[in-house]
């Protein structure tokens, strides 16, 4: 029955993706001219030059017939089309972003889902507590503060310590010792790299562990950044259906039979609560990899949204595409699986 | 989730992110009260009850205030700059006031010094040393760069040049005589006023949110209303393309469907455009919610009765189906607005929202950036205009969180 669900279910996708996808084909088909119009003005190419170009991408076709062997190849070769601008097969061109993209959220993703639990839970079993009181005023803060604000304070938060870093790092001394190994940079008076993805001048001297270290130091400040909105959103969520499901009276009918009390929070009440968390992992994948967005943009972190912006501007249009589609893909895969986990947990969800 | 069968939806079972919506409960007193108390009287006090909600509206007043007045509060004009020779204010500091007399030590009226701008040979920065030699007292209600009043200035300028409704005053709350000047919180790199420039940007800033909302609010409780309430095919439809809309993650949509206008249009007309995309591309939750709502609506008794006497279609979901959801409406708008803020500070951020001269908060904090994250920590006033974003997200947030109390007591987390 669980199979015959999957399979109607991934059925069901299909013309949602067809739909979903059509519409952002037409849309950025729909801006005013196309990616030759940049070349319009150069007095080398002539006209001719320009429509042979339209022809090559066949960008002289009607819109409709774009989109349906666009689809098909997607179909047929798993291939996204050639961008205009790189001259390279999209697949090529949007694959190491979509990577950098997920290490950076994929890390938050997890880093929220393993905070979100306890926090919301103690928060809850305390309600009114100098610590609820605490992380309630934190989540509001998380929720309010833009993320590309929050992450340029971050940003000159570090540099700030950065003179007194460097005196540090000059004087030598116990206090260098204690801080080399838990700064990024001690020489040039960074906690952490303030920009980038990697150390650029040393990348090729590295062993791959030293690479992984030196993601994970890159990684610290923007996952800080992309966890915390998410986070304080999150917290107050399950924070409310805890406190709900605390004052149920199947709680109340566990606690007076004698199960012990983290029994009666975390298999009664818990269980329930984390319906919507689950029910949520659809859409907090995008929310994530937007929200995301602006921090890769302020740290020069080469992702999804950086490249969508520019190839949006370009008029770029297979590239735009490539990237929506996997960001669809992402989603729909996020909105299944919430739907299959949510059955897994809760047994009151029938397949029919 | 569809084909799954889950027993009915109760106040647990919601989307996460976004408004939480609930069933509203009409004619549902929260607590025992006196005999006579009507609806409206109940909400207003348990509204003032939730004192960080009335502290937030007080803040917002205060906002909108400065917003509406910021051509007679502001000393400068919105794109006046001073970047030249003597009167270069490049990044200059915030303004010094004195009150004191350097030589009594008796208070006296408040009075600047003159800035001298001296570059430092070494290191190239632009240092400003004050002229201890003429003291220049802040006056009051003074002359400066003339702009329209406040409530002509809320009629946009076409219309208003058309009429020939252009009436100018140049009176300023405060000021001071030239080469003095007064920077409350510092300049930007052309030597703008940065507190001027806040209010001004305020006016972006936080009517865009409302205005987006509004239009949400209006396509996501009509088309959600329709669904709910008349069913059938159109309900499909609908419901169909609130998922398709869904699928498509809202930043990458907002930016293709920016890419449709020119970049560097007036800022009238982005402003235009940045509303609109907002408010299309976000209805489709509000509408999911509101079409739930209907669902069960239709069902009550006072529906039906007005389907009996023969009410048309139309006047029974706007008269009597609709009103329903109010309840879930005043939040969820509330709770939009903030959301909104930040997508446009993040626009304008990206250099896709409003574009200079003209200023908003995000766009402020781009600029900022532009002047190199390396130098934040010498001039920490450019950060000014995110704290606003932030306390501006915040009280709406409160604002939120208090109507919600208020209004469907049900749902206090």
């Amino acid at each position: 029955m669980v199979l015959s669900y999957v399979i109607r279910r991934l059925v069901q996708m299909i013309p949602t993706f067809l739909g979903a996808t059509l519409l952002a084909f037409l849309i950025i088909q729909a801006a005013p001219g196309d990616f030759t119009d940049r070349f319009a003005l150069d007095p080398n190419i002539d006209p001719e030059q320009l429509q042979r170009m339209r022809e090559r991408f066949a960008l002289d076709q009607p819109v409709l017939v774009q989109y349906a062997n666009w689809m098909w190849s997607i179909v047929r070769y798993g291939y996204l089309g050639e961008s205009f601008s790189y001259r390279a097969p999209v697949n090529a061109v949007i694959y190491p972003l979509v990577l950098n993209s997920m290490s950076l959220v994929l890390v938050s993703l997890v880093l929220t889902y393993v905070l979100t639990i306890p926090i919301a839970v103690y928060s809850a079993v305390r309600q009114y507590s100098l610590g609820d009181k605490v992380v309630t005023f934190l989540s509001f803060l998380g929720l309010a503060i833009p993320n590309f604000f929050f992450i340029l304070i971050l940003i000159t938060g570090v540099l700030f310590l950065q003179p007194t870093l460097r005196q540090v790092a000059a004087e030598g001394g116990t206090v260098e010792q204690v801080l080399r190994p838990i700064t990024y940079d001690l020489d040039r008076g960074l906690v952490f790299p303030v920009g980038g993805m990697r150390t650029s001048q040393r990348v090729e001297q590295m062993s791959g562990w030293e690479r992984f270290v030196d993601r994970v130091w890159h990684l610290v400040l923007p996952v800080v950044v992309v966890t915390t909105a998410s986070l304080a959103s999150l917290v107050r969520v399950l924070r409310g259906q805890m406190l709900e499901f605390l004052r149920a009276d199947f709680v109340r009918t566990a606690a007076a039979k004698g199960v012990p009390p983290r029994g009666v929070v975390y298999k009664h009440a818990l269980r329930n609560a984390l319906n919507p968390l689950i029910s949520g992992i659809g859409t907090l994948l995008p929310s994530l990899v937007g929200g995301a967005g602006l921090v890769e943009f302020v740290i020069r972190w080469p992702g999804i949204t950086p490249a969508f912006v520019a190839a949006v501007k370009a008029q770029d249009l297979y590239i735009v595409m490539g990237l929506l589609t996997v960001s669809a893909v992402l989603l729909m895969i996020g909105n299944f699986l919430s739907d299959v986990l949510l059955g897994l947990v809760d047994p009151r969800i029938r397949y029919s | 989730m569809a084909g799954m069968q889950q027993p009915p939806p109760t106040p647990t079972g919601q989307p996460l992110g976004g408004p939480v919506p609930g069933a509203p409960v009409p004619g549902a007193p929260p607590k025992a009260t006196p005999l006579g108390t009507s609806h409206a009287s109940i909400v207003r006090s348990q509204f003032r009850k939730h004192r960080l909600a009335m502290f937030s509206l007080f803040l917002l007043a205060l906002l909108y205030a400065g917003a509406l007045f910021a051509d007679f509060i502001a000393p400068y004009g919105e794109g006046q700059s001073f970047r030249r020779g003597e009167m270069n204010r490049s990044y200059a500091p915030p303004t010094t006031i004195y009150w004191t007399d350097p030589e009594t030590g008796r208070l006296t009226r408040p009075f600047v010094y003159p800035v001298v701008p001296s570059r430092d040979v070494q290191t190239l920065r632009v240092t400003y040393v004050e002229d201890r030699a003429s003291p220049t007292p802040i006056r009051f209600f003074v002359q400066g760069p003339a702009y329209v009043p406040p409530p002509l200035s809320l009629v946009p300028v076409g219309i208003r040049n058309q009429l020939g409704w252009n009436w100018r005053v140049s009176t300023h709350l405060f000021g001071v005589e030239a080469p003095a000047t007064i920077y409350l919180w510092g300049a930007d790199q052309f030597g703008r006023d940065v507190f001027g420039r806040i209010l001004f940007g305020a006016r972006i800033s936080l009517t865009i949110g409302i205005m987006a909302s509004l239009i949400a609010l209006v396509l996501g409780l009509l088309l959600g209303g329709i669904a709910g309430y008349l069913g059938g095919v159109l309900d499909d439809v609908l419901m169909r393309l609130v998922e398709v809309f869904a699928t498509i993650p809202s930043l990458f949509l907002l930016l293709a469907l920016r890419a449709l206008f020119p970049i560097e249009i007036n800022p009238t007309a982005i402003f235009v455009v940045l509303v609109t995309i907002l408010g299309f591309i976000s209805w489709g939750p509000i509408a999911r919610v509101v079409r739930g709502l209907a669902l069960s609506l239709r069902e009550e008794e006072y529906v039906q009765a007005a389907r009996a006497l023969g009410a048309r279609q139309a006047r029974v979901l706007l008269r009597h189906v609709l009103p329903g959801t109010a309840a879930y409406a005043i939040v969820a708008f509330s709770l939009l607005i903030p959301s909104f803020i930040l997508t446009e500070a993040g626009l304008s951020f990206l250099g896709l929202g409003i574009s200079e001269p003209a200023s908003s908060w995000g766009l402020m904090l781009a600029v900022a950036q532009e002047g190199g994250i390396q130098t934040f920590t010498q001039r920490p006033w450019m950060l000014l205009p995110g704290l606003f974003i932030f306390i501006a997200v915040l009280a709406f947030n409160f604002l939120g969180d208090g109507l919600r109390d208020a209004l469907d007591p049900k749902l206090r987390t």
